[in-house]
């Protein structure tokens, strides 16, 4: 039986979100087989899609459906002359800098507007606003206004995910649980502790998230831009393939940078997540 | 050791619209040395709120409120409080003994005494074998546990319980109010503990104060009759004191209304 005390009269009697998610210990039986099992599903999804495609070029020109092997040796071309990593390189290069740029502003005013309610009312209307604008917008603006220089490139991805960034950050600090400060006031917590062991622990999985749907939408920018007269770079190439009508050279270059993507979602993002969220008990390994 | 004295404290709280209300009636009372007082009554009297203010988490309007500590403990900086709270407040992202460090952190514990200090009272709550489990990986009533074993491990001259059971099922709170009391008086730890729960106060509360409706007044302070070794909830004389002490609160409430 939950009783309500002291109702809004101290800080100690504001219900902590979240406070009774309680979980006994991890099922430890059957979890090897049943990982097993979910890996040869997710395996056996993608060799599906590869018959299909592999159908599907039976019935079409390989100009429209190319083979799948054709493919494959298409992208161990662009592999071997070196290609690949010159161009995925710079598309990568114009991604972490427009994200650095965006982070950079994003996560003090998140934290200000968590803070304050005058500021958040403030700059609620154009965060909102800018959440609505589509990234090819900014991409052509940002191409109108610094012309075909890299620094445009920079600014339509840090604009675009700005927002988004803004958003979470902005949240997170407003969930923050006020009773754990509290506690640590009473233990005399030092401001540098409260930070360190309190504070920041709870925004990190608010970070994390922020920069998973930030990368998403930074390719999806910094390709437009490319696409709109750059002479390098991912989106150049998908461009050039489409300009030669090559669907084999389009589809190469998709799907490796497809590879890039996945490799840093679940590889780079995935892990660091893990290693910071260990405390939270998972239901299933492998789901998310 | 030391207790707590509490002379003609005043808490006024600002409604929303502004005007005040009343919340503390010059309340005066002292703690027990060497033994648990219960705070009893009625849910938003103001009790937690008495708490906060001994904490320091907020301040009174007029009157005082003091640890008076006797002897060898006389010149420590601040008085060293220990705090077990309602939700077990525990950082879910650091281990059991993590948890207990960073109290010991906060209150500036010398760190050479830690190890020591985390052995002791991790096995007097019976989780000696958790210190490295995450919070989360246990049971509500173990990181009840946790949360006990940090108010302890400072060794705070008062340890400040506010109502640590009432989120628990019943017989882990049983459980719970047994290796507590036990727990305080091999320590000899002097507590206050805040409950609106009359049986938990007569089986805790070696004093038992009891407060009335907000604005909280004390209405009654009963000296318990049976030493903390003689509490048995399903003895006669138990029965009887537990009796008492509703009786006096269900006057309170009849004249409420």
């Amino acid at each position: 039986m939950v009783k309500q005390e002291d109702l809004a009269l101290g800080p100690a009697a504001v219900a902590a979100p979240g406070a009774e998610t309680s979980r006994g210990p991890r099922k430890s039986g059957s979890i090897l087989t049943e990982t097993g099992w979910d890996v040869s599903l997710r395996v056996g999804s993608i060799v599906a899609l590869l018959f299909l495609w592999w159908v599907l070029s039976l019935f079409f020109p390989p100009t429209l459906v190319p083979k799948p092997w054709d493919t494959l040796a298409e992208v161990f071309l662009i592999i071997r002359t070196g290609e690949f990593f010159s161009d995925m390189g710079s598309t990568l290069w114009r991604v972490f800098v427009g994200f650095g740029f965006a982070m950079l502003v994003s996560t003090p005013l998140g934290i200000v507007m968590g803070s304050f309610r005058n500021l958040e009312s403030f700059f609620e209307p154009p965060v909102i606003l800018g959440l609505t604008m589509p990234g090819l917008i900014w991409a052509l603006l940002m191409i109108m206004f610094f012309g075909l220089t890299e620094f445009s490139a920079y600014t339509a991805v840090a604009v675009t995910i700005f927002p988004m960034l803004t958003i979470s950050i902005w949240q997170g600090t407003k969930s923050l649980d006020k009773d754990l400060i509290d506690m640590s006031t009473a233990f005399h917590a030092s401001v540098m502790s409260k930070l360190v062991d309190v504070i920041l622990p709870q925004l990190v999985s608010h970070l994390l998230a922020a920069i998973r749907y930030g990368l998403g939408l930074a390719w999806k920018v910094v390709v437009l831009v490319e696409m709109f007269g750059f002479s390098n770079g991912v989106g150049y190439r998908v461009m050039h393939g489409f300009d030669i009508f090559s669907m084999k050279a389009v589809l190469a270059w998709a799907i490796t940078f497809l590879i890039v993507m996945i490799f840093l979602e679940f590889g780079v993002i995935g892990v660091a997540e893990r290693s910071v969220t260990r405390w939270r008990p998972r239901v299933e390994a492998w789901r998310r | 050791m030391a207790y707590v004295r509490i002379d003609e404290a005043v808490k006024y709280f600002s409604r929303e619209d502004g005007s005040p209300l009343l919340v503390l009636d010059s309340v005066s009372f002292d703690t027990k040395e060497y033994g648990i007082t219960a705070l009893l009554g009625p849910s938003g009297c103001g009790k937690s709120t008495l708490l906060n203010i001994i904490t320091g988490l907020e301040r009174l309007d007029h009157g005082t409120v003091e640890v008076v500590s006797g002897g060898e403990d006389g010149e420590r900086a601040h008085p060293q409080l220990g705090y077990v709270f309602q939700d077990p407040r525990l950082l879910n992202w650091k281990r059991v003994e993590d948890n207990l460090k960073f109290a010991l952190k906060g209150m500036e514990v010398p760190t050479d005494q830690w190890d020591e200090r985390l052995d002791k009272y991790l096995a007097l709550v019976g989780l000696e074998d958790f210190r490295k489990q995450y919070p989360l990986y246990l049971s509500g009533g173990m990181r009840q546990r946790v949360g006990l074993a940090r108010g302890l491990v400072i060794e705070p001259q008062v340890l400040l319980m506010d109502e640590p059971y009432s989120k628990l099922d019943q017989l882990t709170a049983r459980q719970l109010r047994e290796d507590t009391l036990e727990i305080c008086s091999r320590l000899k730890q002097t507590a206050l503990l805040v409950t609106h729960d009359v049986e938990e106060s007569a089986y805790m509360g070696d004093r038992i104060v009891i407060f009335s409706a907000r604005p909280a007044r004390i209405a009654a302070v009963y000296e318990n009759p049976l030493r903390s070794s003689e509490r048995d909830t399903d003895d006669m004389r138990f029965i009887e004191f537990k009796k008492q002490v509703l009786e006096t609160i269900l006057n309170l409430v009849k004249e409420e209304t």
